[in-house]
């Protein structure tokens, strides 16, 4: 009998094997092109850990217990809520991606 | 243009990010693996509507490859009676395309629909043929929009049936056909369907298969009929650099087969299949915007729209397709 799975919504499972085919590269140095692949994922796992923080910090001010159940149940109360929600995600695309942004990147010549 | 670093950049991007949803996806899956092949097997139970054949060869053009990156394709089984990578592909679809086809992932099969209410609302098909259904998301909204017909939908890949199928039961729908064969040589007689379709298949077929699954629609068909098929709109309709743009699946997302199939002409396709000329012809079908509890309706800024080539079997053809 297999226990039950993990209340968890981030992925703890071990990386899975990659697709099957020639992987490309974008750039001249393969140390950039994984370096990349590194910071994308940091991103996912960021993204990740900030909604769940956001969760609790949510159920937090409304209860003085909190149970993983009700982070792994959560449902945003309202509209303004899933607004809210949506818009600190969108800014912290935009930090992060400040280099890729004409507004917010730095002075270079490309 | 691929030294250019705005390129490049765009290109890691979106290679990374199908790799992560592909991560995500099966870690998703992968710990629920057991309970979501027991519960597809409750589902199935007994079910005459689900039949797989372990004898079918399956095509070497979707064997071989890990479409959209997805380690082990349509076909790979982690243990008997696996439903894991199918419900990768349904959970991971909503979220590559944004939600863009709504809730059940149907958007093209209701715009099928939706075109065909709207189009030819004296049409009314009895005897369907989904040809490469997948797990059978654009199958069902044909079956909501005709529930008085009788449903088959064929595809290669028994994980996809096996969950599509458990899938529509959990669905409220226990009487679309999933049947595991080749859409090039199904088992329906000739001339026993009143309309044959595939939703976003052909792309994923070969040079070798393509003009077979077209003869096959052809055959199919009684003298009335439909054959329709929902696709990429061809490169020719773009300028180069949206063409460019469209090509970059084909390159480094296990699309192999992406290229070629846009830069067909379909219609032409369809003529060396049998169809009459003046039978055959080219559309678009926009799937109905979905209105939220509220009435507000669901637009997400931009409808899915896909082209679509067809072509109406005429009474009076006799000749078997041409080869």
């Amino acid at each position: 009998m297999d226990k039950p799975p993990p209340l968890r919504a981030d992925s703890d499972q071990p990386a899975p094997p990659a697709a099957r085919g020639r992987r490309p590269e974008f750039t001249d140095d393969p140390m950039l092109d994984r370096l990349y692949s590194v910071t994308l994922a940091l991103v996912a796992e960021l993204a990740v850990t900030r909604a769940r923080l956001d969760t609790v910090e949510r159920l937090l001010a409304r209860r003085s217990v909190v149970g993983a159940e009700e982070i792994e149940a959560y449902r945003p109360a309202d509209a303004e809520e899933v607004e809210a929600r949506s818009r600190l995600h969108s800014e912290y695309l935009e930090r992060v991606f400040r280099e890729f942004t004409p507004a917010t990147r730095g002075d270079t010549p490309r | 243009m691929s030294s250019d670093p705005a390129w490049r950049s765009w290109s890691l991007v979106r290679r990374n990010t199908m790799e992560m949803r592909q991560q995500a996806g099966r870690s998703l899956v992968a710990r629920q693996a057991t309970a979501l092949r027991d519960r597809a097997q409750a589902l199935n139970e007994g079910a005459a509507t689900l039949q797989l054949d372990p004898s079918l060869p399956v095509p070497r053009y979707v064997s071989a490859v890990d479409t959209h990156l997805m380690r082990g394709g349509y076909t790979a089984e982690q243990l008997e009676g696996d439903v894991s990578n199918p419900a990768n592909y349904d959970a991971g679809f909503f979220a590559t395309v944004g939600g863009m086809a709504g809730p059940w992932n149907d958007a093209a099969g209701r715009a099928l629909a939706a075109w065909l209410q709207r189009e030819h609302p004296d049409f009314q098909p009895q005897r369907i043929a989904d040809l490469g259904c997948g797990l059978g998301h654009n199958t069902l909204p044909l079956r909501h929009a005709f529930p008085q017909a009788h449903i088959v939908a064929v595809d290669v890949a028994a994980p996809f049936l096996r969950y599509g199928h458990a899938r529509a039961r959990s669905l409220g729908i226990d009487d679309v056909e999933f049947r595991q064969q080749d859409a090039t040589a199904t088992s329906l007689p000739d001339a026993s369907c009143d309309l044959v379709f595939t939703t976003m298949v052909l792309h994923e077929t070969s040079a070798d298969a393509l003009p077979r699954i077209l003869a096959e629609c052809k055959r199919l068909l009684r003298p009335g009929g439909l054959a329709i098929h929902l696709e990429q709109p061809p490169y020719r309709r773009f300028p180069p650099f949206e063409q460019f743009m469209r090509d970059w699946d084909g390159r480094w997302n296990n699309e192999p087969f992406w290229t070629s199939l846009h830069e067909m002409d379909l219609t032409e396709r369809m003529a060396r299949a049998g169809f009459m000329p003046g039978e055959i012809f080219e559309t678009e079908c926009r799937a109905p915007a979905l209105v939220a509890a509220d009435g507000r309706a669901e637009d997400f800024g931009r409808s899915p729209v896909w082209y679509a080539v067809g072509a109406w079997q005429t009474a009076d053809e006799t000749a078997a397709a041409v080869g």
